[in-house]
């Protein structure tokens, strides 16, 4: 699989369809009624203020030509009233529509990170966290307005539009078609910028995320980079990517900016020839003083729609980047999920079975062929072989982090039954295994809080007395606030032993069936390792348990070892069958052993 | 403005290029020429009405409406200008304010990293410095469109009618105190929005980190739960912004009609007295928008300017932070590192825990000083103070006879090639990742340097062989071939101080041995630092360190050591299945030998 780096745009495979929008109706759809209300409560304000323009006419026409104060005054009356209803009404408005819009970011918001979560290892393993990141929480962000009041504002506009053609033709048909006449071309400059704008912006928030990448990284890696004494080169590289943004950003804002510009100039000139069809054309009888103010109010109020319509149209294409960028993470093939029936797999037992396991990450590579055991449950397995071998594979199928590309697993429960696990839902699976990994990721918050995060209903001397088991009780009790101390992100300060035996206790507390240690006490010293060993060997009665060391000596004691090398399990034994085969891992002990001495 | 905001807004001017200053300047100028030229066509437009429509004489008619495109084209051409400039300006501001913090970023101490997790840094230098550039590049223009508008209009009404402009002059004082209101009641919210998206991201950005741990305990209803809560919390912050902007908005909407109607009734009214002319009221019915838009856009640029000075705080905050290990004025120039090593008497805490306490030991250039002890007991540290990671709370450390504090950083962590115990790898290819320290580097030596290290045969099987990217961290790659790349990494830079903080855990012991062999034979001199739980990564070295709680427990080499109950008899005893004491003919003196 092709995998990203900061620097390398993630270019779309897909056009921009106008299946992007509909999709987003997904989202907008169940605010319909609301947004209606919203629509209408906007469109009669926009009707009311309308009126405006007329209540001028009225004044500058009869009122004042008249004298009349008393008609003055009335129709002051009225204006405040038209203004308090569009106040009204527009406050009502932006009320509904906050609501509606970050209603649709949340929900958006939660679909993607829910999809996220979702997502196979692969996934994250090809690009960089940096750009998930900017997806999740920028880009989400820039969509709501577009798909709230975009939306609404578009419609409005277009209404708004209709309403001041009816107007201004009602008020003069010939004036009115010239400044309508302006339109098409203003359209057609619309269509010729588009696609140019489009490009423009998408290659801008490609750019934006390359940096966002970067610098992310750049943040978790600034210990290695300090330590390297890359800063220099890193900033070459960030300059670079810098300044293709501002590169990009430039290139948008010079096409995105000639729209208003066009659509100003194309007002004026609308304005000018209605001017003159006024003086002129009108059977040489110029119009009224009035029809032409209003005429002249008309041509603003026209153009203006058109502008704003233009302007949602600009963050449209400009937003319509981002949204596509979250329809693709939605979009992501979630490759092992649950089956379609899957059921919850019932408690289990501990019997493990591999019938015909072939496993290979990137096909056509195997990395398993063929893998064939069987497991009692309680029994205690360690698998030894060469590094990158496929011992942590082997585990990493039970736990379904992949799917096979042979062969099943099956996993015996209670009610007596063996169940293939690729048939049972992913959360009963893995919340009945004990999983420890290699890299032992501590979140930030306490230590309390990182423990329990592997049962979280328990109690805090439960936490506590898994802590004692791992022998990290001592440790945690010395710090300044004890289990309350707060560590930093990945652990901040604390050793990698440390932050081993967290993890440790952490896989304990969640009190699985089948417990999986994968390199699980590499950093920790001897004594410690053969404290916790003790410690744990109450716990770990009646569990089945799959161990993946170096150190021959800590499994020695084990049921079974595998020794996993070519692609399979190459012997397997106890300690004592194996040491007599006179095989490959009597080679690897003795080996060890010679070392040591 | 506040006078924290005025601060804000001369600190940002400060980081545009020289250059530019003028450019922006002469935006700001021409965004002020070009509101006063709004009420050009508009005065034209009262002459049109007066000379032609009113005395119906088209005579004039062809002149003015030329005169008025040319006006229009004028000023649109030059707004045009004027936010090219501003855009070209604010992105190299933008540029700046991102090279900047990277490299204060680049430069910052352990202890900065562990203040500022990297959810929040990345809100700090993503949408908090889009603030900074939406100020210069869209805000700083719209005040002065609106204070020059605003000005300008009332004062041409003030000429045309001084009666009706200070009519219409009274609603200004209202508007100041909403206004002031508003800006002090809505601040605090802004911050708060802000901490909530910062949060928000650093919920998004752990659960992407971590995602092997929540699969693996399949936490993602819980951490679906738990970023909810956060993007639940920052939409209500900016709801609860809308709302308070809602309370206020009414009363500035009205305000701002009032104008309308002040003009265009009580201008009716005087045109019936007699005080006005049509053509004079069409100034004010034709301008009124001029001096009610200003007014409508205020709230929203408070609103953004709120939320500029809240952003801008944060970046500020990163912008003067100083790093609390730099370059000492009395740093000295040092030549060629040749990788001698001396601790006297150090000492070393973090907050009250004392962590390092009272280390002495010295090694010459090419020794190999071994650091044993358990979990938590502080042999990180010990190359951490090497490194200049952290300084001495007492005490000094010598490289090449001179105190690591007088060395240049640079120099000091260029001769040091550190395989960090938890392996950070980056997106980018296995020749990339290994040629880290040393772009110079050809891809013979990176291969060589990665034979060195074990890693050139899975290197090769890679489907791309070293062009292979590798993700982020390195994953994909399995616990022993992170180590393995990084130690290439780490020998890459030819140091003269090689350190290797628990480098091979997860390598095989044929592996291991196989490393060793390779490292006593390098193509360079180097001081070999290894810190290590196995026995046999440690046997060989010239010194070997027991650190336990912070003290040097026991020292001496491996044959001496395993003489002597104690810390490393134990370690050896029970990785070899020994009896529990040393077969020792005599008794063993206090640390001594038998």
């Amino acid at each position: 699989m092709a995998r990203n780096k900061f620097d390398v745009d993630e270019t779309l495979e897909s056009p921009f369809s106008f299946k992007h929008l509909k999709r987003a109706m997904k989202y907008i759809g169940k605010h319909r009624s609301r947004m209606l209300l919203a629509l209408l409560l906007s469109a009669m304000a926009s009707i009311s203020s309308l009126f405006v323009p007329k209540l001028m006419e009225w004044v500058l026409d009869d009122a004042v030509p008249n004298r009349d104060v008393g008609m003055l005054l009335t129709l002051a009356g009225v204006f405040v009233l038209i203004i308090a209803v569009v106040i009204a009404f527009t406050t009502a408005r932006s009320r509904i529509m906050a609501h509606v819009s970050q209603e649709i970011i949340y929900d958006i918001r939660k679909d993607l990170f829910a999809h996220l979560q979702k997502l196979p290892f692969s996934y994250y393993d090809s690009r960089p966290a940096g750009k998930i990141l900017v997806r999740v929480i920028n880009y989400v962000n820039s969509v709501s307005d577009i798909l709230s009041n975009g939306i609404i504002n578009a419609i409005l506009e277009i209404i708004n539009i209709v309403f001041i053609i009816g107007f201004m033709y009602a008020t003069n048909a010939v004036l009115a078609t010239i400044i309508v006449a302006g339109l098409p071309v203003f359209i057609a400059i619309i269509f010729y910028l588009k696609p140019r704008q489009r490009r423009a912006w998408q290659s801008q928030s490609n750019k934006n995320s390359n940096y966002n990448a970067y610098l992310a990284e750049s943040i978790d890696g600034v210990k290695v980079s300090q330590l390297f004494v890359r800063q220099g080169e890193n900033m070459a590289i960030m300059r670079r990517l810098a300044t293709a943004c501002r590169e990009a950003w430039m290139r948008a804002a010079y096409i995105s900016n000639s729209v208003w510009l066009s659509s100003e100039m194309i007002t004026q000139i609308v304005f000018t020839l209605m001017y003159i069809a006024g003086v002129y054309w009108m059977g040489g009888a110029i119009v009224s003083f009035g029809v032409i103010l209003a005429m002249g109010q008309y041509v603003s109020r026209f153009w203006q729609p058109i502008t704003n319509l233009a302007n949602i149209y600009n963050s449209f294409i400009n937003n319509i980047a981002y949204l596509e960028r979250i329809f693709e993470t939605m979009d992501e093939p979630v490759v092992v999920d649950d089956a379609p029936g899957a059921k919850d797999l019932p408690p289990i037992t501990g019997e493990v079975r591999y019938e015909h396991v072939t496993f290979g990450y990137e096909p056509p590579v195997e990395v398993l062929h063929d893998v064939n055991f069987h497991i009692r449950p309680g029994e205690s397995i360690a698998l030894v072989g060469p590094t990158g071998a496929g011992k942590s594979t082997v585990v990493n199928l039970l736990c379904r982090f992949y799917n096979l590309n042979g062969g099943r697993i099956l996993l015996a429960a209670e009610d007596g039954a063996e169940h293939d696990i690729s048939a049972c839902t992913l959360h009963s699976l893995r919340s009945q295994l004990g999983i420890m990994l290699q890299d032992s990721f501590i979140f930030s918050g306490t230590i309390m809080d990182n423990i329990r995060y592997g049962r979280l209903d328990a109690t805090d001397q439960e936490v506590e007395a898994a802590a004692r088991a791992v022998r990290a009780h001592d440790f945690i009790s010395q710090m300044d606030m004890g289990y309350d101390t707060v560590v930093g992100e990945r652990g901040g300060s604390l050793s990698q032993g440390q932050k081993q035996l967290i993890a440790f206790a952490r896989t304990l507390l969640c009190d699985p069936r089948i417990l999986i240690l994968d390199e699980a006490t590499s950093s920790i010293d001897t004594k410690t390792e053969r404290l916790l060993q003790e410690g744990i060997q109450a716990l770990l009665k009646g569990r089945t348990s799959f161990i993946i060391a170096h150190r021959l000596s800590t499994i020695k004691t084990c049921d079974k070892i595998f020794y996993v090398g070519d692609g399979g399990i190459l012997e397997a034994g106890s300690h004592e069958e194996l040491m007599a085969r006179h095989g490959l891992y009597h080679a690897l002990y003795t080996a060890q052993l010679q070392e040591q001495n | 403005m506040e006078g924290k905001e005025v601060y804000q807004c001369k600190w940002l001017f400060g980081i545009m290029d020289k250059r530019y200053h003028k450019r922006h300047a002469l935006a700001l100028a021409i965004s002020a020429v070009t509101s006063l030229m709004l009420l050009i066509n508009p005065a034209l437009t009262s002459r049109l009405i007066d000379e032609v429509i009113v005395a119906q004489n088209p005579e004039p008619l062809l002149g003015l409406l030329l005169a008025m495109l040319a006006f229009k084209a004028l000023r649109e051409g030059l707004r045009y200008y004027m936010v090219i400039s501003l855009e070209t300006t604010s992105q190299n501001t933008l540029f700046n304010l991102r090279r900047k913090l990277f490299e204060k970023l680049q430069y910052q101490d352990m202890q900065f990293f562990s203040r500022h997790r990297t959810g929040d840094l990345m809100t700090r230098l993503s949408a908090d410095m889009d603030w900074c550039r939406h100020f210069l590049s869209y805000m700083d223009y719209q005040v002065v469109d609106c204070v020059f508008m605003f000005v300008s209009t009332l004062t041409y009404f003030f000429l045309v009618s001084w009666k009706l402009t200070l009519a219409l002059f009274i609603v200004t004082p209202v508007l100041m105190i909403i206004t002031k209101l508003y800006s002090s009641r809505v601040r605090p919210k802004f911050m708060g929005m802000r901490e909530r998206l910062a949060e928000m991201n650093t919920a998004a950005q752990e659960n992407i980190a971590g995602t092997r741990v929540v699969k693996a305990f399949a936490r993602e209803d819980y951490e679906k739960e738990r970023f909810d809560e956060r993007s639940r919390a920052f939409r209500d912050a900016n709801l609860e912004i809308n709302k308070m902007w809602l309370s206020f908005y009414p009363f500035i909407e009205l305000l701002a009609n009032m104008m309308t109607l002040i003009t265009l009734f009580l201008g009716g009214f005087f045109i019936i007295q007699g005080e006005l002319t049509p053509g004079e009221l069409t100034i004010f019915t034709s301008l009124s928008w001029a001096l009610s838009n200003p007014m409508r856009n205020l709230g929203n640029l408070i609103n953004d300017l709120q939320r500029f000075a809240t952003s801008a705080s944060k970046v500020m905050e990163i912008y003067y932070s100083r790093p609390g290990i730099e370059d000492r004025k009395d740093a000295v120039d040092m030549p060629a590192m040749r990788g001698e090593v001396e601790f006297r008497g150090v000492s070393f805490s973090h907050g009250k825990k004392v962590i390092l306490d009272d280390v002495s030991f010295h090694i010459r250039p090419g020794q190999t000083l071994a650091i044993m002890g358990p979990t938590g007991a502080g042999k990180t540290t010990v190359i951490q103070l090497i490194s200049r990671f952290y300084d001495v709370s007492a005490g000094e450390i010598l490289v090449d006879g001179m105190d690591v504090r007088r060395w240049k950083l640079d120099q000091l962590r260029r001769g040091i090639g550190t395989a960090t115990q938890d392996v950070f790898l980056f997106s980018d290819t296995v020749e990339g990742n290994i040629a880290f320290g040393d772009q110079d580097l050809t891809l013979d030596d990176v291969r060589d340097f990665a034979r060195r290290a074990d890693a050139d045969g899975f290197v090769s099987r890679m489907p791309e062989g070293y062009d292979t990217i590798i993700g982020e961290r390195g994953v994909g790659l399995s616990g022993g071939q992170r180590q393995r790349i990084a130690l290439a990494r780490a020998l890459a830079m030819r140091p003269a101080i090689l350190v290797m903080d628990d480098t091979t855990s997860a390598v095989d012991m044929e592996t291991e041995r196989y490393i060793q062999e390779q490292l006593r034979n390098l193509p360079f001199p180097c001081t070999k630092i290894v810190i290590a739980q196995r026995i046999s990564s440690v046997r060989d070295a010239d010194l070997i360190l027991v650190i336990q709680d912070g003290r040097i427990a026991q020292r001496g080499t491996h044959e001496e050591l395993i003489r002597v109950p104690g810390y490393y008899y134990e370690t050896y005893a029970l990785q070899n299945d020994l009896p529990p004491k040393p077969a020792c003919a005599r008794p063993a003196q206090e640390g001594g030998i038998c």
